[in-house]
């Protein structure tokens, strides 16, 4: 058995979604499961020889249970701390890992099947992991998609264009691959696969590594792309920007357990109703009794992270700049992190 | 299947602009693909002219030696395959999985780089070639039927090679560390596939497991009808042995890489 013993709150259809509710089914996902086995020894030359002659391995659950239903046209967020579990999972759904155990259909197809009518039906996009051609310019990436996916020229043509137009990278297409910025080359990545125009997409990071107006930018072509083809998202991301942009619906996952299972505003609202006020101090204000503000998370000297609630967020700030004498100040939603382990401290029954 | 053939066009096209992009690597490694042929022709020549009885060496004369080795040249560069050197660092780069992601068979696209590699190198190689044979002075006894049923020979040789190399290269899914089996497979084609000697004038046991093993029919084989050293019931048996290898190897591919995909634990992403 794996686990911690927590049921996910939510479900499509019992809570949240009517609208959904009478969408088709295109994701289902049960009980599933996927263990790695990885060597380990301890550090050092003899541990070195030792596993030389005897390796010894672990076994690893990173999927355990899954079970989630997503409709037609939903864009969901898979959330959860590193070796949470949320890439093994898309990793499964799009066809590249087998599981251990547990079933999935994806499409009505049974993904690890890679039935080459289902890998035309779907997109996965994993950060810096390219389907461009290095040393090619990417127009050369798009041709040969086009032709690899069968599509029909005229659309193909088509949705060149159009893709081209929305994410605005006519004048990048000329060159060398690996000469584009990372902002420049995540736009191309996302044109490439969507050049087929997949009914689900699997973002995997979409946003790592670029800058906060090409995030925005990479955020509001996802949304164009759902509405436009009514296409099922699936993101994972450590950026709260990117899911409160996107998903009306998140799933917590760590530990490879499902916490959460329901609308994000629920979420926040109800783990992490409350606002991070950074303050830069112009001197030292040792005698001040920063409590009276808020929760003192982290403090360095004359610069401050305090925590307050989101309808006390404005008469701090206003204290804050009223008493003390700041240099800086930014006032910001709680990290995705902080959302997520507030869930594991309290486990998801406290959310209710 | 249809769906394959409208994309390799495409996928072809693709291997030649990539190989173009880097010229000067590929002639490097198409000019190191003469380099043991050349040290065997100088090495056997020799052997032939200084020869204590003054006879051939198994039927071989310096002429022959000549010709044989160019033919291993030439047969050689078309049975090159080197997936087994790549597959382990497209597994741990995490470049498989964007390739496992397409509807399409990794395969075809190692096979259309494959295809392009040969075919771009000749401006380089094919002068090299008759440069080497204006050296050499090589005595053919080669036909019309040698000529045609050879070519076929090299053709199934070259496929016959690249699918066995590649089903090798899929032991990377189990450990990606498999280049040292790729030396241990070129190692054996030089011996028991006869790029360093013609196999007539190996000891029994390497005779004997050149009998038993694939390598003789990718580079002996098509060298020996090319230049005219087998008749033509020979050359239509060896082409049977060849196919039966082909489809061995076809039926070993296809499980290995269902079974590699299965194991495929996707790292890097």
């Amino acid at each position: 058995m794996c686990g911690l013993g927590f049921q996910p709150q939510h479900r499509l259809g019992i809570a949240g979604f009517p609208g959904r509710m009478n969408a088709m089914v295109q994701i289902e996902v049960k009980k599933l499961t996927r263990t790695f086995r990885v060597p380990e020894r301890e550090g050092g030359l003899l541990a070195a020889m030792k596993s030389f002659i005897r390796r010894r391995y672990k076994e690893v659950r990173a999927v355990c249970d899954v079970d989630v239903t997503i409709a037609e046209g939903e864009v969901v967020g898979f959330l959860g701390p590193n070796g949470a579990g949320k890439t093994t999972t898309l990793k499964m759904l799009s066809g590249l890992l087998h599981p251990t155990s547990g079933s999935a259909t994806v499409l009505g197809h049974v993904p690890w099947d890679r039935e080459p009518e289902y890998l035309r039906r779907i997109s996965m996009v994993m950060g810096q992991r390219s389907q461009l051609h290095w040393d090619l310019p990417a127009m050369d990436s798009f041709i040969l998609h086009l032709a690899v996916y069968g599509v029909d020229k005229d659309q193909g043509r088509s949705t060149l264009d159009e893709l081209i137009n929305l994410l605005d990278i006519s004048g990048v297409l000329k060159k060398q691959v690996r000469t584009l910025s990372l902002g420049e080359r995540m736009k191309c990545e996302l044109c490439v696969s969507l050049l087929h125009r997949p009914a689900v997409l699997f973002l995997d990071e979409p946003t790592l590594g670029v800058d906060v107006t090409m995030q925005a930018r990479i955020r509001q072509f996802i949304a164009e792309y759902n509405r436009r083809y009514n296409a099922t998202v699936i993101l994972t991301s450590h950026y709260m920007a990117d899911v409160t942009a996107l998903c009306k619906r998140v799933i917590v996952i760590d530990r490879g357990k499902v916490l959460y299972d329901g609308p994000l505003a629920d979420l926040s609202q109800r783990v992490a109703p409350f606002k991070v006020i950074t303050i830069d101090l112009q001197r030292d204000m040792d005698g001040y009794d920063f409590s009276s503000v808020g929760t003192v998370v982290a403090s360095d000297g004359r610069k401050l992270t305090i925590r307050v609630s989101k309808d006390q967020a404005a008469s701090a700030t206003s204290r804050v700049l009223a008493d003390l004498p700041v240099l800086d100040l930014t006032i910001q939603d709680p990290p995705i992190e902080d959302v997520i382990s507030q869930v594991f401290s309290h486990g998801p029954e406290s959310t209710s | 299947m249809s769906y394959v053939l409208k994309a390799i066009p495409a996928l072809f096209k693709q291997s030649v602009a990539g190989m173009l992009q880097y010229r000067g690597e590929i002639i490097l490694w198409a000019v190191w693909g003469i380099v043991y042929p050349a040290v065997a022709i100088a090495m056997w020549s020799s052997a032939a002219k200084n020869s204590i009885t003054g006879l051939d060496i198994r039927g071989y004369g310096p002429d022959e030696f000549a010709a044989y080795f160019l033919l291993t040249m030439i047969v050689g560069h078309f049975c090159t395959a080197w997936d087994v050197y790549e597959m382990g660092y497209q597994i741990k780069s995490g470049n498989m999985s964007a390739k496992l992601m397409r509807p399409l068979l990794p395969v075809w696209g190692a096979l259309t780089d494959n295809t392009a590699f040969k075919i771009l190198t000749m401006v380089v190689l094919a002068p090299i070639w008759v440069m080497v044979a204006w050296l050499t002075q090589p005595k053919f006894d080669t036909t019309w039927s040698h000529l045609t049923l050879g070519l076929l020979a090299m053709v199934l040789a070259s496929t016959l090679n690249f699918i066995w190399g590649y089903t090798l290269a899929t032991v990377a899914f189990w450990n990606t560390r498999v280049d040292a089996l790729g030396e241990v497979w070129f190692g054996l084609s030089l011996f028991v596939g006869g790029r360093l000697a013609p196999l007539e004038i190996l000891p029994w046991p390497l005779q004997w497991a050149a009998k038993v093993l694939p390598f003789k029919w990718v580079i002996w084989f098509p060298s020996t009808a090319l230049i005219g050293k087998l008749d033509t019931a020979e050359m239509v048996k060896g082409i049977l042995i060849q196919l039966i290898w082909l489809v061995v190897g076809i039926v070993l591919f296809r499980y290995a890489w269902r079974a590699g995909v299965k194991r495929y634990a996707a790292f890097g992403v």
